[in-house]
């Protein structure tokens, strides 16, 4: 409760030093005209918005004091809802008189308030030399001549700039002048500008004179609007005239009868209209040199450029911003979101734009934002940019290209999503079809170029033709190879055969006689013969010395098959065995015939 | 005369500085291209071309610089170029009608007889040579299976084998007369790309014929006759007309 209670006192304190402070706070300033004429006197008043403790007044070097310092004080406390206002002002007035032509400054004066010192401005005046004219004198020149004449009001257009490039930003500002006081306007017609973008960065709702010097002249200025032009074409520009009804407020012209006693009492006004004209003025326009890079964003003008990411570090499906930020003087509005090239998996949604530009005397500057919201899809490692930006610098006359650095974006595994369902089976993942991207060409063939001069196609070529009678002939001389080897062999057998068959038989001639006329011994004794004749000469060998052994030794020598070589020992050992013993019968000599003349075949072939 | 030779010289020495062999070419134009700067590596390929050499490769990489030069009538006509030697290529294929979808005129083709759009993709599966390839294999078995037929040890075998010999014969035939027919093809010049961006197609040869239809770049026409410099074509639909040779160029 105590805590409570402390806390609302300092509270309390707080805010009452707080509003001493607010107090406290001093300003002190100077007004005065900026230019005078050399004869005529004017007032020089510092003001300070509460009560000082000292004045330091400066010195006037170049002006005479006719009077002062004449202080002043003025108080006034508002209570509106409630809500109490208070201001306080205390004045130091001088009037002073130019001494000779040329500008002079007057230095910082400095009071002292609640302890604390402040100072003025130094101000500086001009002092032209005068036609007696003065706008403050106005009254006597308007009175003298009873019109207004061209001098005595005008509308000017000035531009900050006669000369730019296409997109280069200007100030237009249309000023009157006048020495004649004006009671109002009519039938205002500002120009159009033509060819250009234009904005009007100052309108004033109540028209501020300022003394101005004119041709050694001086008269009351002011601003009636200040635009930025932004040409759109090239060429010589022309900004129209601007005209205007001017209700001058003149004396009415002394003399004539009907002046009352009043009227010279009272001095009696009438107002004329009077049209001014601010003459129209051309603006050259050049076009911007051509080898625009194509990441120009169609402005020019001083820029710098930054870009970064809202987060470099993301899960999937997580959104994240890219901001580009460009700053710098010209015309900042005009200027399109640089294009960004995103991997190809991000989802890329619509640009948000924030501009802040400021429109000054000097032309425009301010900052515009760029946020390209963007959802990456994947996880991953991506390298973003680097985002250009490219802009004609005036002054170099030259296209100059930012670039921010590569921008690097972490993209982790997503996280959300199915966090719901972590303790199930995993379902998979959403299957996505490959998109394509775009349509483009395949690549060139790069390996061999297989170049040909002349026939192009294989088929009717000479090696078609030679590798195709190849084929033939190949054919055609296998064909008749094997052909004739089988004929060849077919032969041989033959002959052979029949000339075996033939011999045996030769042999074996007598012993077949033998044998049909069914005598026992001749038969074997004939067969014995013919056995040992063929193998004398078949063997080469002597009939006297033939014996088994013998017969079979030459025969193995002659790699004849052993089982024949057996047979043929047999059938002798048959024959010299029947030549000694009686006759067994007609059957084992028929057997003994064609054994002996199968034997003979085979040993032949 | 010592001045002589030595300019002789000179030339000689200048002129096989300034000729590189096609190979040579070939390299560089390839690693001008992978390099993007297509219009160089068009130049080294149109040299290779102008020297008198071609290859359905030589076509295809011309089609490409021109299809990335944004030139698509030239790139058509490069690409059915190298399908005339080869249509079965399937990366021309994919380009070529990648580049048909970036010429204007849209032509609905009248359909063939379905026997012979059938034969002609069996025909057009298989380049000429790969055909021809298939021919001499053919004709091959046919042999070797002849001497089988003739030679071999069981009646079965040789039975098989004159079946089969048949066959062969047959194919071997057919995969000779496609191989014809696609240099047949190439050797025909009966059709042409339009190249001009608009050409008009006229009723008669001349310039005062009534203009029946305006043809854009990259239409494939047939070429039927010729008088002076007009060309009677027809179009995929049927519809003819004539065209001067001017405005397009022979496959």
């Amino acid at each position: 409760m105590i805590g409570m209670y402390l806390k609302r006192v300092m509270l309390l304190l707080g805010s009452v030093v707080i509003s001493i402070a607010c107090m406290a706070q001093g300003a002190f300033t100077v007004d005065a005209p900026r230019v005078v004429e050399l004869d005529e006197s004017f007032r020089l008043v510092f003001t300070a918005n509460s009560e000082p403790t000292s004045f330091n007044p400066p010195a006037f070097s170049g002006f005479d004091v006719l009077a002062g310092p004449s202080a002043s004080t003025m108080s006034s406390t508002q209570i509106i809802n409630g809500k109490r206002t208070e201001s306080f002002q205390v004045s130091y007035t001088y009037v002073l008189q130019p001494k000779s032509v040329g500008k002079f400054t007057i230095p910082a004066a400095s009071v002292v308030i609640g302890g604390k010192g402040y100072t003025s401005n130094p101000i500086t005046i001009e002092v032209v030399k005068g036609d007696g004219n003065a706008a403050g004198n106005s009254e006597r020149s308007a009175q003298a001549t009873g019109n207004v004449s061209g001098d005595d009001i005008f509308m000017r257009m000035g531009i900050s700039k006669g000369r730019v490039v296409k997109g280069e930003s200007l100030v237009a500002t249309l000023k009157i002048y006048t020495k004649v006081p004006i009671a109002g306007f009519e039938n205002v017609k500002f120009p159009t500008f033509n060819g250009f973008w234009s904005q009007e960065i100052e309108t004033p709702s109540n028209i501020e004179f300022v003394r101005e010097t004119v041709n050694g002249k001086i008269y009351d200025a002011a601003v009636l609007r200040r635009y930025m032009l932004v040409p759109q074409q090239t060429g010589s520009l022309a900004v129209e005239p601007s005209e205007m009804i001017c209700l001058i407020q003149i004396k009415s012209p002394a003399g004539g009868g009907q002046r009352s006693v009043f009227d010279d009492f009272f001095e009696s006004y009438q107002t004329v209209k009077k049209r001014i004209t601010a003459p129209g003025i051309h603006i050259m326009v050049d076009a911007l040199p051509p080898g625009a890079p194509a990441t120009f964003a169609g402005a020019p003008g001083g820029k710098a450029m930054s870009a970064k990411l809202s987060r470099d570090t993301v899960q999937a499906n997580e959104a994240v911003s890219l901001i580009v930020t460009i700053s710098g003087t010209g015309n900042i509005n005009l200027i399109e979101a640089p294009k960004i090239e995103f991997p190809a998996d991000f989802e890329v949604y619509d640009v948000k734009i924030s501009d802040k530009s400021s429109k000054t005397n000097k032309g425009a500057s301010g900052i515009k934002e760029f946020e390209f919201p963007i959802i990456p899809r994947g996880s991953g490692h991506f390298v973003l940019g680097p985002v250009r930006f490219s802009y004609y610098d005036i002054s170099s006359r030259k296209y100059l290209t930012l670039s921010s650095g590569d921008l690097e974006l972490k993209v982790g595994k997503d996280k959300g999503g199915n966090s719901g369902m972590s303790s199930s089976l995993s379902l998979g993942v959403n299957k996505q079809a490959v998109k394509s991207l775009t349509n483009d060409i395949r690549y060139i063939h790069t390996g061999l170029s297989h170049l040909k001069r002349g026939n192009q196609f294989f088929v009717a070529s000479f090696t078609f033709y030679a590798l195709l009678a190849i084929i033939i002939s190949l054919f055609f001389i296998t064909n008749s190879f094997l052909s004739k080897r089988i004929e060849r062999n077919r032969d041989i057998a033959g002959v052979k055969n029949r000339r075996a068959n033939k011999v045996a038989r030769a042999r074996l001639k007598t012993a077949e006689s033998f044998l049909k006329q069914k005598l026992y011994t001749g038969f074997y004794e004939e067969l014995h013969r013919a056995i040992l004749g063929y193998c004398s000469d078949k063997l080469a060998l002597p009939l006297s010395d033939l014996s088994r052994e013998k017969i079979a030794e030459s025969l193995i020598k002659k790699s004849v098959k052993p089982d024949l070589i057996q047979e043929l020992l047999s059938l002798i050992e048959a024959c010299e065995y029947a030549r000694y013993a009686p006759d067994p019968g007609g059957v084992e000599m028929d057997k003994n015939y064609s054994r002996a003349m199968r034997l003979i075949s085979d040993l032949e072939v | 005369m010592k001045r002589a030779i030595f300019l002789f010289y000179f030339c000689v020495v200048l002129s096989s500085m300034n000729a590189q062999t096609p190979k040579e070419l070939w390299a560089s134009a390839n690693n001008l291209y992978s390099k993007a700067q297509y219009a160089d590596a068009l130049q080294g390929y149109l040299k290779i071309e102008e020297s008198g050499y071609a290859s359905e490769s030589l076509f295809y990489n011309l089609g490409n610089c021109y299809f990335k030069l944004n030139e698509i009538g030239k790139s058509i006509l490069y690409y059915e170029k190298a399908l005339k030697l080869n249509p079965s290529n399937e990366d021309l294929l994919n380009n070529l009608s990648l580049a048909k979808d970036f010429s204007l005129d849209k032509i609905e083709e009248v359909p063939d007889f379905i026997l012979k759009t059938w034969i002609e993709n069996i025909n057009y599966s298989f380049s000429s040579d790969t055909w021809s390839y298939f021919a001499l294999i053919f004709f091959a078995a046919t042999a070797f299976l002849l001497l089988n037929f003739r030679f071999g040890s069981s009646s079965r075998l040789r039975k098989i084998s004159f079946f089969l010999a048949i066959a062969s014969v047959l194919l071997g035939l057919l995969a000779g007369y496609f191989s014809l027919i696609q240099r047949y093809r190439y050797t025909l010049k009966n059709t042409a790309i339009v190249m001009k961006p608009v050409s008009t197609v006229r009723s008669s040869p001349d310039d005062s014929g009534k203009s029946l239809f305006i043809l854009h770049e990259g239409t494939k026409l047939e070429l039927l006759e010729e008088i002076g410099d007009w060309k009677r074509i027809e179009l995929a639909d049927g519809r003819q007309g004539w065209i001067t040779s001017l405005d397009i160029e022979v496959i």
